[in-house]
């Protein structure tokens, strides 16, 4: 991939980031297609393939990386999301009031050709900082999955697939965006 | 020595001390007295389907390792190397034939014996009398309706009798179709700073916080037709032994708004009253507690799950989705949708919750704060025993009748030394 491009999505991700940071949901929100879905798991722990501690009875074993069909954290559409964004508007949603402050680290990024000619599958890591309240703080920390697609012009995000690398998650709610 | 909580809960007067949301000593006569004695939810049978199957669970903070053994019979045992105290299974779930410690090599197979000791002839001289060192068992498992429970305390009364009336209330939520329900994918994990008994009391009888709490989510769209202050005749209600479960009228909407859901539960509505009886058609159960740390939910979302006590001011939260076996895909599919978008950590509804339920804890810390008594007046005296429901019921949809019950049999379980003393 060119420099160029690399550059430009790196761009990209910083300035969605700074949104999230200053809490701009509605420019955020502008930033997804229509048909995105954006979703969100933890991680299973389960034994490895390799592993001696167990001897399997019947069936195959399950890695920790099949985590597809396990119960998500956060299955969303553009819908949904905007319904999240309007929820935190009512003032009326406790766990975001008083709202919580976040740092939005996006790092290890790497661009590939996307399904189609207008689209990129972009990897990334991500460490989100969240502070709330007096000495509230947590951090969530794991990988993502992008499908950037061009929008005359402009990158739009039509697919996000995050994974949080948690199993019992730390924080007590997952009340910030990604 | 215990400590006298009589003066603790005063249900008659709807005054409950703080102390039972705070103090150390407190928590651990619990470990003692309601954990390590009533029946606990270990994990539904379809999580453990073959022979081999096992899931890692906890009763109380006792880790606890359920799995169905070669002839398919489900038993549970601390989940503990008997040699040093090491932690046997580390993973969550799979299939195993047996079960290897790390520290030293001693196995044990799937139905709790020690099967294999490294060097028992050289270093134990085959001293070692095995079948005395197999897992320790918990006291009884059972299931009901594919729920399955478990008790460390060999004079508990049998599930069906602790659940008492509470089975019926439970098949309106597990049982409502031939087949029962089947939980969907995995489960949500997490850690709320709050006192477990916080959420369990909430699920119990709090249908008051719901039109405050999470107007939010209602006012954005994702509570549906869940009508906040339109139902005249729900009724909290406790059937016996601290269960308590809370009711919509059977005319009100008490499902998750998605379309394909409410077509279904239109149509499986005649059905459900047929296989659950008459009181089917009389009121709708929408949410409750299995005294103490299990409870469960309909409207909005499916979801049961178990609040593992972690300390006086941390509960470990795992939450189950679930859906009836013999619903069509698109309703079950609707149904994982509303389960993840509005319970769990990030669910627009529960995630107000777990803040709430951390200051409430935490405020506790303040000797002066704890002096002053919390109130459970709502509804008192206007709750009476109904014959035809089976349960103590409140007169109105919000009251704190079912909280003062679930506290009094805390204080209960929390005087008596052994099973024998207490009235069911």
């Amino acid at each position: 991939m060119a420099d160029d491009l690399l550059r430009d999505v790196e761009q990209f991700f910083y300035r969605e980031a700074r949104l999230l940071d200053e809490r701009r949901f509605h420019e955020w929100l502008e930033l997804f297609t229509d048909d995105v879905r954006y979703w969100m798991a933890g991680r299973r722990t389960r034994y490895p393939q390799s592993s001696k501690a167990i001897t399997v009875l019947a069936g195959t074993r399950r890695d920790d990386g099949d985590i597809e069909d396990e119960l998500p954290l956060l299955d969303e559409t553009k819908t949904t999301l905007i319904g999240r964004v309007a929820r935190i508007d009512t003032g009326m949603a406790w766990g975001e009031d008083p709202p919580s402050r976040t740092r939005h680290i996006i790092t290890n990024i790497e661009v590939e050709p996307g399904a189609t000619a207008s689209e990129l599958t972009v990897y990334s890591n991500f460490l989100v900082y969240r502070t709330r309240a007096e000495t509230e703080q947590d951090l969530y920390v794991g990988a993502r999955q992008d499908v950037l697609r061009s929008v005359d012009g402009a990158w739009k995000i039509a697919g996000r697939k995050l994974i949080l690398d948690q199993n019992v998650l730390l924080p007590k709610n997952v009340s910030v965006f990604f | 020595m215990a400590t006298d909580v009589s003066r603790l809960v005063d249900a008659e007067n709807g005054r409950i001390s703080r102390r039972i949301f705070i103090e150390q000593e407190i928590y651990e006569q619990e470990l003692e007295r309601i954990f390590a004695r009533c029946w606990l939810f270990l994990c539904h049978e379809c999580q453990i389907p073959r022979p081999g199957d096992f899931f890692t669970t906890y009763m109380g903070e006792d880790p606890v390792l359920v799995v169905r053994d070669g002839n398919g019979q489900v038993g549970a045992f601390l989940n503990v190397c008997r040699h040093r105290g090491n932690r046997l299974c580390r993973a969550e779930a799979g299939n195993a034939a047996s079960f290897t410690c790390a520290y030293h090599g001693w196995t044990y197979r799937n139905d709790g014996r020690l099967v294999g000791v490294p060097f028992i002839k050289e270093a134990y001289h085959n001293a070692l009398e095995r079948e005395r060192w197999g897992l320790i068992p918990v006291a009884q498992v059972e299931s009901y309706k594919g729920l399955v429970f478990a008790t460390f305390d060999a004079e508990a009364p049998p599930l069906r009798e602790y659940l008492g009336e509470m089975a019926w209330y439970l098949d309106a939520f597990f049982d409502r179709r031939e087949g029962g329900i089947e939980v969907v994918g995995g489960l949500h994990k997490w850690i709320m700073p709050c006192n477990w008994k916080l959420p369990a009391e909430n699920f119990a009888g709090d249908g008051y916080h719901v039109t405050w709490s999470h107007v939010s989510a209602i006012r954005a769209g994702f509570g549906g037709d869940f009508r906040v202050g339109a139902d005249p005749t729900g009724v909290a209600l406790s059937p016996g032994n601290g269960h308590c479960v809370m009711t919509v009228g059977a005319n009100m909407n008490a499902d998750p708004p998605a379309p394909e859901i409410q077509a279904y539960e239109e149509k499986i509505f005649p059905e459900i009253v047929q296989r659950l009886g008459p009181r089917a058609g009389t009121l709708k159960p929408v949410a409750g507690t299995v005294f103490p740390n299990f409870s469960m939910l309909k409207p909005t979302s499916r979801t049961f799950r178990v609040w593992h006590p972690r300390g006086p001011e941390k509960t470990e939260v795992w939450a189950w989705v679930y859906v009836d076996k013999a619903a069509p895909p698109e309703v079950k599919e609707a149904n994982r949708l509303a389960g993840v978008r509005v319970f769990g950590p990030a669910g627009v509804f529960e995630q107000d919750d777990m803040d709430n339920w951390q200051a409430c804890t935490q405020t506790g810390r303040g000797v002066v704060a704890r002096r002053h008594p919390l109130n459970y007046e709502m509804g008192l005296g206007h709750d009476r025993w109904n014959d035809d429901l089976k349960a103590v019921a409140s007169d109105y949809r919000f009251s704190e009748s079912n909280h003062r019950q679930f506290y009094q049999r805390w204080a209960q379980l929390m005087a008596a030394e052994k099973w024998s003393e207490l009235k069911s």
